[in-house]
């Protein structure tokens, strides 16, 4: 029985501004297992990102309790990788120096560095763009930095926010590809949030659908495709068609619903 | 490159003609009785041919100090002010853009400080630090300091949350989380207020020197003592060399720029 990675339990998130109460998350409880790939999936505004930045420990829960190894979260964890929804790629350093980041910060230099950074490159076929800066990449190849830079320093959890929200279909399904081999690799225990119900299907062990804005979890789904998984050739199959429709029915209630 | 050239070309056919349209009217008499007055009177603006000359004179050893030296006393209180200027207002904009408690301390005397006019400080400046290079440098960093500081205090401000929190989940701490990010994206902002402060450190310097006499020396200086010898040829000598020495340094601080800023994508060469 793997142990227990993340612990959400009753977890409400309600924001104030200028006084007026949002509410963005309301109740929600979950599990998250070591090794796990969970997608969050629900509509836009349903506070997906809210309970992403809740488990980094960047939003504190104005009630119930995110745990994580156990300890409740304060401040940012460090076993935590966090690719953002918004662009994050430092525009003022090249790939390489983008990357190397996290091994500055941790005071790994010279050689040592280098060697992680040219492994990390190669992974991403980033190859040839190594003194590009940022302003001059594609934002497929900006999302590959963004994910390299993060991974680089090896952590256990990984948090994403719709890391591949902006891209056109063709790099997205290379970067599920890409992204599935490097976890296929370490397996390091995903939340991932989407709104597209495809990729999560792709992606990930289980799916948590959540409902309008304040976002409740509605239905938790377990993807019983086997791995590794063929990005491509996936998508043609029965099951995946089957499961699609299975959450399809959920999921499109909560899309249909009134415009908020 | 055909566009570059003609542009050129235009630059140099509008100096021609205004350089030779100043030297012919004010050699030609007016349409006159009276004897003596000119289309344009050279008294007042002087003639090209005239200005050449005391060009030459002012750097011969017939004058106590040349011109020369004079433009290197400016210049020496203009880069030395503005350096001052510059790093001081720098580290001041990124501690109070950092913190809101210092800023909101801050910000009334900031705000009336800067609302006074630099020149009503003139006298002041030159009754504490004299009339040598000291005064000059003041003021100069008066101008720049806060010019620099206000720019940098926004661009501190505006740093992009997300980017800080990014750098934090790689696992930066205070001072890296400042030195990788707060101070790279300033800097954009702190750029973009080099270029008017270098043209404003000239200008601090040139009032310094207008008071401060011949101790003083500079640029200034030779100003003050045409108006004393209604001199109008030495006054466009200095003019002159002012001019060119403002496009010298805004153009040094490009190149600066350039460098710094390397990743923008207005200087990304496609
Ligand atoms: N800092 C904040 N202050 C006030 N309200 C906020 C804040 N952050 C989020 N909200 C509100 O909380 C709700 C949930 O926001 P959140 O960003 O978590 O949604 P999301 O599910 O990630 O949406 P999307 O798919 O569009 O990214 C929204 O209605 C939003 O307006
Ligand atoms: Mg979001």
């Amino acid at each position: 029985m793997p142990r227990l990675r993340i612990q959400i339990r009753d977890l409400s998130k309600t924001f104030r501004e200028g006084g007026r109460e949002v509410p963005a998350v309301s109740r929600v409880s979950l599990d998250i297992l070591d090794k796990e790939f969970v997608a969050l999936v629900g509509p836009s505004g349903c506070g997906k990102s809210t309970i992403l930045n809740m488990i980094g420990g960047l939003i504190a829960p104005s009630a119930g309790q995110m745990l994580i190894d156990g300890a409740p979260v304060r401040d940012v964890p460090r076993q935590v990788g966090y690719v953002f929804q918004k662009d994050t790629v430092f525009p003022w350093r090249t790939v390489t120096r983008n990357i190397a980041l996290g091994l500055e910060y941790r005071g790994v230099t010279g050689p040592e560095q280098g060697r992680r950074v040219g492994e990390a490159i190669r992974l991403a076929g980033l190859a040839g763009f190594e003194e590009a800066f940022p302003a001059t990449l594609s934002g497929g190849m900006r999302q590959r930095v963004a994910l390299m830079r993060t991974l680089i320093v090896e952590p256990e959890i990984l948090l994403m926010d719709e890391p591949f929200g902006a891209l056109d279909t063709h790099t997205k399904l290379n970067l599920h590809a890409e992204l599935l081999a490097l976890w296929e690799a370490k397996h390091q225990t995903v939340v991932f949030v989407t709104h597209d119900l495809s990729e999560a299907i792709t992606l990930a062990d289980r799916i948590v659908v959540l409902t309008r804005r304040p976002g409740r979890v509605k239905m938790i789904h377990e993807v019983k495709l086997p791995r590794p998984r063929d990005v491509i050739k996936l998508r043609e199959s029965d099951e995946y068609a089957q499961q699609y429709s299975q959450i399809w029915h959920v999921l499109g209630e909560e899309f249909a619903g009134h415009a908020v | 490159m055909s566009e570059k050239l003609k542009i050129n070309f235009w630059r140099l056919a509008i100096l021609v003609v205004g350089v030779g349209a100043w030297e012919w009217l004010t050699g030609i008499k007016a349409v006159s009785k009276i004897p003596g007055l000119y289309f344009i009177d050279p008294f007042f603006i002087s003639r090209p041919s005239k200005i050449v000359e005391r060009f030459f004179y002012l750097n011969s050893d017939e004058v106590r100090l040349t011109l020369w030296q004079m433009l290197l006393s400016t210049v020496e209180s203009t880069i030395i002010g503005f350096l001052v200027g510059v790093s001081t207002g720098f580290a001041a904009g990124l501690v109070l853009g950092r913190n809101d408690r210092l800023a909101r301390i801050f910000e009334p005397y900031i705000i009336a400080f800067n609302s006074l006019p630099r020149i009503a400080l003139v006298p002041l400046v030159t009754m504490i630090f004299g009339f040598g290079l000291l005064a000059k440098v003041v003021l100069a960093w008066l101008i720049v300091f806060f010019i620099v500081f206000f720019n940098t205090f926004q661009g501190a401000r505006g740093v992009d949350p997300d980017l800080i929190h990014s750098a934090r989940f790689l696992g930066a701490t205070e001072g890296q989380i400042m030195r990788t990010v707060i101070i790279p994206s300033a800097l954009a902002w702190t750029f973009a207020s080099l270029t008017p402060s270098i043209s404003f450190a000239l200008i601090g310097v040139v009032i310094g020197e207008f008071i401060g006499g011949e101790s003083g020396g500079g640029i200034g200086y030779l100003i003050i003592a045409s108006l004393g010898t209604l001199n109008s040829a030495d006054m466009m000598v200095a003019l002159i060399v002012l001019a060119i020495t403002g496009i010298v340094m805004a153009l040094g601080i490009k190149q600066v720029e350039m460098r710094l800023l390397r990743w923008r994508p207005e200087y990304q060469q496609r």
